[in-house]
């Protein structure tokens, strides 16, 4: 029993090693967190946005890998804080959620159409001269309308 | 006459916080005559004028052209860049609230978006699923979904993005900059690359005449 615990123990590290590398660099060959530093002139900061990476990503992998222990919900009403409170507090911790983490994905979006030049490419073939921003707000503006539609719709119900 | 030497190494990108650019503002500078490299430095290269781009590209055959006429019969050698990106910056830059803010609101991003694609990865990849039949292959029974593997990885996970971040909080684990500072200057260095190569396509670039 001890043995076969210490073989999951092996495993469950090295495949937590082995993501972190991976999600990384993914993230980091895209260079979103320097763009965003960049654009607000914070360079000499880079250090504090990297923790804020590990923590965040820390803080997802607990929420999600422990998720049926983690209903942080259930947890706080269960500690004595009120559930009126919670329900304000709540809202607040998922529209923080819900903007930063929409920011960010926009981001990686873009910035992975970017990097594989799909942009520059198209906009080179059809002879693009003027009108890039109209371009690039009816883009957002797809985008926006696409994320809506999908979750009005519900179809992440019928996705595969 | 001795053949006097100046020789330059202009900088890729400058900074100045004054409209005059003077040419030890963009570039090292000696020279074979110290009075020649005292005048060379104080060569007014540019002049910011108001209410005009706060950005100029420099070619350097210009510096050339403009050390040439200091003196008669003096050589010029560059050992440096070939253009110089030159920004007008206020000095005084303030640490006010709005850096703050600015801080912040980068900071908060970095927390969620991280947070948000992880759980992604972790739903996409169903990691209950693989994690449970992994853990009834080994163990025999069923996982309750708290086992030492989801313990393990999530600790894995942790060691391995340190590592990677090579930092715990301010202190660095080794001496080498952190990824991020490193494709910070690359991205720096691209961008640099596109103003310049943007202005001389333009035509706005300052050459020797």
């Amino acid at each position: 029993m001890l043995l076969k615990r210490v073989m999951l123990g092996v495993l469950g590290c090295s495949f937590g090693l082995m993501t972190a590398g991976g999600v990384f660099t993914v993230l980091l060959a895209v260079g979103l967190i320097p763009r965003f530093a960049g654009k607000t002139h914070t360079g000499n900061r880079v250090m504090l946005y990297e923790t804020m990476v590990i923590l965040g990503t820390l803080t997802g992998d607990i929420l999600s890998v422990f998720e049926p222990y983690t209903h942080l919900g259930t947890l706080m009403v269960g500690a004595g804080v009120p559930e009126s409170l919670w329900r304000i507090a709540g809202e607040a911790i998922l529209l923080c959620y819900g903007v930063f983490s929409g920011i960010f994905i926009g981001s990686l979006a873009m910035a992975i159409a970017e990097m594989l030049d799909s942009i520059p490419i198209f906009a080179r073939r059809i002879g693009f001269r003027h009108g890039l921003g109209v371009a690039v707000l009816a883009m957002a503006l797809g985008k926006m309308a696409g994320s809506l539609y999908y979750f009005y719709e519900r179809m992440y119900l019928f996705g595969g | 006459m001795e053949n006097k030497v100046i020789y330059i190494k202009p900088n890729r990108n400058a900074e100045v916080g004054a409209p005059d650019v003077f040419l030890k503002d963009i570039a090292s500078v000696t020279s074979t005559d110290e009075h020649l490299t005292a005048k060379a430095k104080a060569l007014k290269v540019y002049q910011f004028r108001e209410g005009q781009e706060k950005r100029a590209v420099i070619s350097n055959l210009k510096l050339i052209e403009l050390l040439q006429g200091l003196e008669k019969g003096v050589t010029v050698e560059n050992v440096g860049e070939l253009d110089t990106l030159i920004k007008l910056v206020k000095v005084p830059e303030k640490k006010g609230l709005l850096v703050w803010c600015k801080v912040v609101f980068v900071a908060l991003i970095s927390f969620f978006g991280t947070a948000f694609t992880i759980m992604a990865f972790h739903n996409d990849v169903g990691i209950h699923d693989v994690f449970g039949r992994l853990y009834e292959q080994v163990m025999g029974v069923s996982s309750n979904g708290f086992t030492t593997l989801e313990v393990t990885y999530s600790l894995g996970l942790a060691i391995g993005i340190t590592i990677f971040f090579n930092h715990i909080g301010g202190r660095r684990i080794t001496a080498d900059p952190t990824p991020i500072e490193v494709e910070m200057r690359v991205y720096e260095k691209d961008v640099d690359d596109t103003l310049i190569e943007t202005a001389e396509r333009e035509g706005k670039t300052i050459d020797a005449s």
